[in-house]
């Protein structure tokens, strides 16, 4: 089996905690008008080469001992569940081999359901999850994509499996409700008594090509405000 | 005479600088030191080269005070009682760091500072205790203008610890040197974070790997230029043996390792012994000064620094035709045929007056000085011929880093964006540190403080020497020059 991959990073330190090594899948099946890397959008593209997991897995090793751990993303990343399912076993197996653990992350848009995955989710130490908007309304102008119900369902599924590795939410005023986000995420925390962190991302326009290409950099101040709120409610906060 | 005239006319040296160079001036006058013609060749040739450590040499090179012992015992020379109180105890430093000789006239060891500050701090607010640091450590920098002087910090995480290292984050000096002793399994996860989030700030402390450099004496130190070196001791010499110039001297690499390299190491070998003799017959040291006397130092507990620099372009002297140091198995595999020659040499040379070392000589990768030009620092990779990866990078790191014993390190400027994820860059100092790489310096790309061998200098300080102007810190005139002549603004920028 092989999956498109789109480029491997072997020092990451944006894609989850500590240094990782980053793998980016070609193909999304969402399309944000904040995406900062469209070029990974389309579900074939001749910049990515169809990679097998052992390939990748020696890719992989030759960062250890100085990762923490990997982390797949995209594109969309849950769209080849089981090449991932796949990789993640043989890294558990390298992991063995090597006496280095590494934890296996999911980057994901959130719009494949992860309980219908368990096999792949007992291999795998956690998500990131995008919470791109609330409102259905706003989610499909940000996304064009039919509606957020899954993304939700797997926010709740995620954290009750303490799967959930982090949220993140990108930070457009008006064009993102992300009170409202916050305000739900809340509510939720509150009704499974578990919480995951929540990172605030500040949007910049640069490498954007969607339809916020030529909208601002959000604002310190906008960005001090949405900290303020999450704190307000009790959430673990940090910025990104 | 010519020299000391214009010593005394200078107007780019300060006062305090001109009375240093002024005693080295006098002390070169003298000739003691028995110098056979070989030795005499290979010094003119630049291949052996005492680092102006002076002819007649009158105190060990690096000394390093057990100050523990001092606080608790006070000091009967100095007139001071064991210090009872946080302002007597910084109060006491300040007086005692003020009498301990070295090369440079400064202390190069200031101890393990937060353990020393830890007991007296007890029931102080963080803003007191932050208050009076600030103040000891602005006396510390005017005072002892000269960044080869370090302070220890770790492995335990302590609230002196993390307390001096916020102070420093404000104030952002080039003295002194920090450097943290990690122990992945003392040290926890947040105080390492910590110092690796200050020393992308203002570029210190520095990462020792502690488990490793633990096991060359019962209690060690880090001074001056990152120098492993016993507490209680020190070393009384650093003299270093230059391979490219000795390289130059044949194109035959049977006949570098069987014949020049062992020729000039014995003759390296037996000047420092030499120096070695002056220091403790002949200059009075161990009979006379109060540091010896009160059991501060004794003369059991010192060492000798055998130093070697440039091993990368010896190696790629005798590699084939476009192979290098740091990235080519060619170059690598010869560099560790004249490391094991090295080794071999200190291993059956008996020096004397070094019980601590077995009787041996010490190596040591010394860093350079500002007039080597096209030669790299000790064990390193050439500035411009790093390999990509900066896994690869810190694994050659440590196949070189076994054979040193009393210091040798990398220098990485990592990108700004480190910054916000420390734990990052922790994770990459845990994997280079389980390979056997022993110490570690870093600065972010865009700091104003900037190491240049091993010692901190400010880009901005060495801007006004450059034009012409005095400047404080005598670092300063020799990072100066080597920030140009060693290229060090091409380092490569690690991004994390």
């Amino acid at each position: 089996m092989t999956a498109p991959v789109r480029k491997i990073i072997s020092q990451s330190t944006v894609d989850g905690p500590g240094n990782r090594t980053a793998i980016f899948l070609q193909g999304c099946n969402i399309r944000c008008s904040y995406c900062h890397n469209p070029e990974t959008q389309a579900m074939e593209d001749a910049e990515a080469s169809e990679r097998t997991v052992p390939e990748v897995v020696e890719e992989i090793r030759k960062s250890i001992p100085f990762i923490r751990g990997i982390t797949v993303s995209g594109g969309e990343c849950m769209l080849r569940a089981e090449w991932l399912k796949e990789l993640f076993t043989a890294v558990r197996h390298l992991s063995d081999e090597t006496g280095h653990f590494l934890t296996c992350l999911i980057d994901s848009n959130g719009t494949v359901p992860f309980s219908s995955h368990r096999p792949l989710m007992d291999v795998c130490d956690g998500v990131m999850l995008d919470v791109k908007a609330w409102d259905s309304v706003i989610y499909q102008r940000l996304t064009q994509s039919a509606n957020n119900r899954i993304v939700k369902d797997n926010l709740t599924w995620l954290l009750q499996e303490d799967k959930l590795t982090e949220v993140r939410i990108v930070c457009v005023p008006e064009m993102v409700d992300v009170e409202v986000i916050l305000n739900n995420i809340a509510q939720i925390y509150g009704f499974i008594g578990k919480s995951a962190p929540i990172k605030l991302i500040r949007f910049r326009p640069h490498g954007v090509i969607g339809a916020l290409s030529a909208y601002p950099v959000t604002s310190e101040e906008a960005m001090n405000h949405y900290i303020s709120i999450a704190e307000s409610l009790h959430l673990p906060v940090r910025k990104g | 005479m010519a020299d000391i005239y214009s010593i005394v006319t200078s107007q780019k040296l300060s006062y305090e600088q001109k009375v240093v160079a002024l005693a080295h001036a006098a002390e070169d006058t003298l000739s003691v030191l028995p110098m056979p013609e070989r030795t005499k060749f290979y010094f003119a040739q630049g291949v052996i080269c005492n680092l102006n450590e002076g002819n007649a040499p009158y105190r060990p090179r690096y000394i390093m005070p057990d100050y523990q012992k001092a606080v608790k015992d006070g000091v009967k020379f100095l007139e001071l009682a064991p210090p009872q109180d946080f302002d007597e105890l910084l109060t006491f430093l300040q007086v005692l760091y003020r009498h301990v000789p070295s090369i440079t006239t400064y202390p190069v060891f200031l101890g393990d500072l937060d353990k020393l500050i830890e007991p007296f701090i007890v029931g102080l607010s963080d803003s007191e205790v932050k208050r009076k640091l600030r103040n000891f450590l602005i006396y510390l920098d005017r005072t002892i203008t000269d960044s080869f002087c370090h302070a220890n910090l770790g492995p335990e995480a302590t609230r002196a610890g993390r307390l001096i290292m916020e102070v420093d984050c404000e104030l952002a000096q080039a003295v002194p040197n920090l450097t943290l002793k990690y122990d992945p399994s003392i040290t926890p996860d947040a105080f390492a974070e910590q110092a690796i989030y200050t020393s992308l700030c203002v570029a210190n402390p520095a990462i020792c790997n502690d488990p490793l450099n633990a096991k060359t004496y019962d209690r060690y130190g880090i001074s001056s230029c990152y120098n492993i070196l016993p507490i209680g001791g020190g070393s009384y010499t650093l003299t270093r043996i230059v391979l490219p110039r000795l390289a130059a001297m044949t194109n035959d690499k049977k006949e570098f390792l069987e014949t020049l390299l062992p020729e000039a190491m014995l003759c390296m070998a037996d000047y420092m012994s030499a120096r070695i003799r002056f220091i403790v017959e002949k200059s009075g040291f161990f009979e006379s000064h109060f540091l010896v006397k009160e059991g501060f130092v004794s003369r059991e507990r010192f060492v000798a620094m055998f130093g070697l620099v440039g091993l990368a372009e010896a190696a790629n002297h005798f590699a084939p035709e476009g192979k290098k140091y740091g990235s080519d198995a060619e170059a690598d595999d010869i560099a560790e045929q004249i490391m094991d020659a090295i080794t071999e040499f200190v291993n059956q040379y008996e020096c004397p007056y070094c019980d601590i070392a077995n009787h041996h000589l010490l190596l040591h990768a010394q860093v350079g000085i500002d007039t080597d030009y096209g030669i790299t620092s000790g064990i390193r990779i050439p500035v411009g011929d790093e390999p990509e990866s900066i896994y690869d990078h810190l694994r050659h790191s440590s196949r070189f880093h076994r054979y040193i014993p009393t210091g040798c390190s990398d220098i990485l400027p990592f990108d700004i964006t480190g910054k916000q994820n420390p734990a990052a860059v922790l994770d990459i100092i845990k994997g280079a540190f389980s390979l056997g790489q022993k110490y570690i310096a870093f600065y972010a790309s865009d700091s104003d403080l900037v190491r240049i061998t091993g010692y901190l200098v400010k880009r901005s300080e060495i801007e006004k020497w450059n034009k012409g102007e005095t400047v404080l810190q005598n670092t300063t005139q020799l990072g100066a020059p080597t920030y140009a002549s060693a290229h060090l603004a091409n380092r490569k920028v690690r991004g994390v």
